[in-house]
């Protein structure tokens, strides 16, 4: 689904992702896991197209896309979050969604508002992404207004509504409470199971990720450390050696 | 509901404004004062679809309503074309004016692209001013007021004509403004403000977007810069001039940024503040520069944008005071949003 | 024609330094605090009639060359502190409004203290010669233009990379948090760093106004070049100011020995050719958004 080789991006010297590989495969949740600054963000923006990398070449969908600019891998089926919610404060739930369907529909250009079969086609699809997220009932209100986890949702809803075949999930849950975790687990179980969706996602908690992936990536200070399934991971000693006193790796 | 009031409200503020003629020597000010007033909203309206709208400090429109009012100048002046056809190429020539500056502001944004407003903005004003055989240079251009259309016969326009020429001008402007906001278009750059990452990660070249916006809005200032030489029969460098640009700026902060009746408004205060003020005292420009001052450190959200926040906070119910904008798609926001 | 080229090559090198410092204190300004000071030149203008006042009131150049870009420094400190500060966590655009609305102010104002037209300011007798160079003659001001230029250029640059301060205010502009975490003041950072390009602009107002005149508008005629300047060197660099500026001056002179009416047309010329090449600038780091 996505591969990327050999990438490397440095910052003024600092070398912040140092020729780290890795392939995601279709119909995998991946995790990219890593401590602080460990370069997980800055791997992600270089694949999702934020930055492009210093060196190396990322291939989705079989396709070179390392030059190619950050919105037309979305149109090509890739669709990103943040790690702070990257949505439109002022807007309505509803509108926020509007914008990423009638994007997809093509209709965001246009200087009329579309009437008819178009237009209920655009109105149904954001019922069942609202539906999805279950934010149905906080459809009219601001963004700006909903706590923490609900504008995660409302990000989520958003990255699915170009209706990608991978997501990329940047800290899912950075910020969240323990229920709120929860909730977002099991969206993030739901992309794969009821909307058969590849998952690659960031994230420093251990539980989420033992948890959740099928697949993990492990980066540290820049570097590829490990890869593996999630039990290969946890017995890992070089891992274990980064996350020094992780007490949810002694328990697995 | 809400778009009957909306509509009630429209219709009221055209009936007002077509009594112009009889309102006009009741309050004193000049019915060619009222042109203006219409005149000037459209181009305050164009630099609100940039920077209200779409959050980016447009701070060189004057070079749009500049080549409008030259390229009404000059087709009179060397082509003794008429009145509609003069609207027409100052409109084209402010559209050229764009699609020649848009590739290199497109490159930045935030402050940057401010400063390359700034900075561009000012290249018609250095060669209206310089070019002096062809457009008179710093003394400018005076040029006749030319007959409506081809077919009418040889008169020419009067104040009151003018007025009401101005009036269907800013009817079918305001309509048109409202109709692009309201579109999924517009509100595409209503989220580029908001947040231009994201817009770009649901899939859409905002490039695209922001360059047909900076079209619509040289359009806009075109037609207004062509309609304001054709008003005072002249066309000078100034109304290139940087400054010009600030002073639109101010007149949309005035009024409420991203709000429509605020360009309206802003345009009101401004061009009848300037014209009584100025007959009182010289000193207009400190006047102004106070204007900005204050403007900027206690009033940002300008009349319009003041009313609906009072208005929300009045209201319990956010939905019920949302709805209460009249006319407007969002609430009024502070400007100049980068990504 | 062919034999004015030397010396109006060195005109557009004397007008490219005087580009070259108020970019110079424009990008230290937008750089720390994102603010584009409209006010500028208006800072320039009270610099050079200040050294006039100073002047006419018989004391001499010397001390008006140091004196009156000081006052206007304190001036300008005292702006920075009761206008523009309130506005640093609001949007830029605010700030650049705000000092756009205190230059129209500031121009009425000159005109009401030193008339509206322009005030003879000419250079002390020592510096009104002209040397000779063996092949040409240059004015001996504009000579002691370039030099007191390039030692104010150099010190700044000193400043910034060898004092403590200077390198502080560096890193702020890399990350004011972090500044801010470390202990720093960052207001006090914020008014000096205003204050200096203030100073900047004070320096080249009083030499302007010995060479390009003095009248209320006389300082705002430098703004737009220097606005030029910094897009084309590149936001943030001092080094590519100085290129750019230099680059424009010599543009500028060029096209006005050749084709007058193009003069300022040229650095456009210019800015669009390095922009397509380089959307940052010459010297502006790369990146895809901002």
């Amino acid at each position: 689904m996505l591969e990327a080789t050999d990438i490397t991006k440095a910052f003024g010297g600092v070398r912040a992702v140092d020729n780290v590989s890795v392939a995601v495969r279709e119909g995998t949740i991946h995790a990219l896991i890593g401590p602080n600054g460990a370069g997980k963000t800055t791997f992600f923006n270089a694949i999702s197209g934020f930055t492009f990398p210093d060196h190396g070449r990322v291939t989705f969908r079989g396709t070179d896309v390392t030059r190619t600019l950050n919105w037309r891998r979305i149109v090509m089926g890739m669709g990103r979050t943040f790690q702070t919610p990257s949505v439109f404060p002022e807007l309505t739930v509803d509108e926020n969604i509007r914008l990423g369907v009638r994007a997809h529909a093509k209709q965001a250009f246009q200087l009329r508002a579309p009437r008819g079969a178009a237009a209920a086609a655009v109105d149904a699809r954001v019922d069942e992404l609202l539906g999805f997220v279950n934010l149905a009932a906080h459809r009219g209100r601001l963004v700006a207004e909903l706590a923490h986890g609900s504008q995660r949702l409302c990000e989520i809803a958003m990255s699915l509504s170009t209706e990608p075949v991978l997501v990329l999930l940047d800290e899912p849950m950075a910020g969240l409470a323990e229920a709120e975790t929860d909730r977002i687990m099991a969206v993030i179980r739901d992309l794969r199971q009821r909307l058969g969706l590849t998952v690659f996602f960031v994230e420093h908690n251990m539980r989420v990720v033992l948890a959740l992936a099928d697949r993990i990536t492990v980066l540290d200070r820049g570097k590829l450390l490990a890869e593996g399934s999630p039990q290969e991971i946890a017995r890992d000693d070089a891992v274990r050696r980064a996350y020094l006193g992780s007490e949810v790796l002694e328990r697995v | 509901m809400k778009v009957r009031r909306d509509l009630v409200l429209f219709v009221a503020i055209v009936v007002l404004f077509a009594c112009g003629p009889l309102i006009s020597p009741l309050v004193h000010i000049d019915l060619s004062i009222l042109s203006e007033v219409l005149v000037t909203t459209l181009a305050v309206l164009s630099v609100n679809l940039l920077l209200g709208y779409t959050g980016l400090p447009a701070f060189g429109n004057a070079a749009y309503f500049g080549l409008g009012a030259y390229g009404a100048a000059l087709t009179v002046t060397y082509l003794h074309v008429d009145f509609v056809t003069a609207v027409l190429a100052g409109a084209v020539a402010a559209v050229a004016g764009a699609l020649l500056l848009g590739p290199f502001l497109l490159r930045r944004r935030g402050i940057y692209f401010g400063l390359l407003s700034i900075a561009f903005g000012q290249v018609f004003y250095f060669i209206a001013y310089r070019y002096t055989d062809v457009t008179g240079g710093e003394d400018g251009m005076n040029f006749p007021r030319p007959p409506f259309g081809p077919g009418i016969a040889q008169v020419s326009i009067n104040q009151v004509q003018f007025y009401y020429i101005s009036l269907v001008v800013f009817v079918v402007a305001m309509i048109a403004f409202r109709a692009v906001v309201r579109s999924p278009f517009g509100r595409t750059l209503i989220a580029i403000r908001q947040n231009e990452a994201r817009v770009r990660y649901l899939g859409l070249d905002t490039d695209r977007f922001i360059f047909v916006a900076l079209l619509i809005s040289a359009l806009m200032a075109g037609v207004s810069g062509a309609l304001f030489g054709l008003l005072i029969n002249f066309a000078y460098p100034l109304e290139l001039d940087w400054h010009q640009s600030g002073n639109f700026v101010l007149m949309m902060i005035l009024g409420g940024a991203g709000t429509i009746w605020g360009s309206l408004i802003g345009a009101l205060i401004y061009v009848i503040g300037k014209d009584i003020i100025s007959t009182i005292t010289p000193l207009w420009q400190i006047f102004l520069g106070a204007l900005f001052v204050a403007c900027v450190l206690g009033f940002p959200r300008g009349i319009v944008g003041s009313i609906s926040a009072l208005r929300r906070i009045a209201s319990d119910d956010p939905e019920d005071a949302a709805s209460n904008e009249a006319f407007d798609v969002s609430a009024p926001i502070e400007v100049g949003r980068g990504v | 024609m062919f034999h004015d080229l030397a010396p109006q090559l060195f005109n557009g090198l004397v007008l490219g330094a005087f580009y070259a410092i108020v970019a110079i204190g424009l990008s230290l300004i937008m750089n720390l605090t994102g603010t584009i000071n409209m006010a500028h030149g208006s800072f320039m203008t009270l610099a050079g009639y200040l050294a006039y006042s100073l002047v006419l009131r018989g004391t001499s150049f010397w001390f008006a060359l140091i004196a009156a870009p000081l006052i206007a420094v304190i001036v300008g400190i005292a702006v920075e502190r009761t206008l523009v500060r309130p506005l640093y966590r609001r949007e830029p655009f605010y700030s650049l409004l705000m000092t756009f609305g205190l230059s129209l102010m500031a121009e009425e104002i000159f005109r009401l203290i030193w008339g509206p037209n322009g005030v003879p300011f000419s250079a002390p007798a020592a510096l009104s010669g002209a040397a000779s160079l063996g092949f040409m003659t240059f004015p001996t001001f504009r000579i002691f233009i370039v030099v007191v230029l390039v030692i104010t250029i150099s010190a700044l640059a000193f400043f910034l990379t060898r004092t403590r301060f200077g390198l502080r205010l560096r890193a702020a502009v890399q990350d004011t948090e972090m500044i801010a975490a470390l202990g720093t003041n960052t207001q006090v950072l914020y008014a000096v760093n205003f204050g200096l390009g203030i100073f900047l602009a004070g320096i080249a107002g009083v030499l302007a106004a010995g060479m390009l005149g003095l009248s209320p508008t006389s300082g705002n005629a430098l703004l737009m070049p220097a606005f030029v300047t910094v897009i084309i060197g590149g936001m943030g660099s001092l080094f590519g100011s100085i290129v750019g500026g230099l680059l424009i001056g010599i543009a500028i002179s060029m096209t006005t020995l050749f084709i007058p009416a193009a003069s300022e047309v040229s650095m456009y010329v210019l800015m669009a050719i390095v922009l397509s090449v380089r959307p940052r600038g010459l010297f502006g780091e790369e990146g895809i958004f901002g």
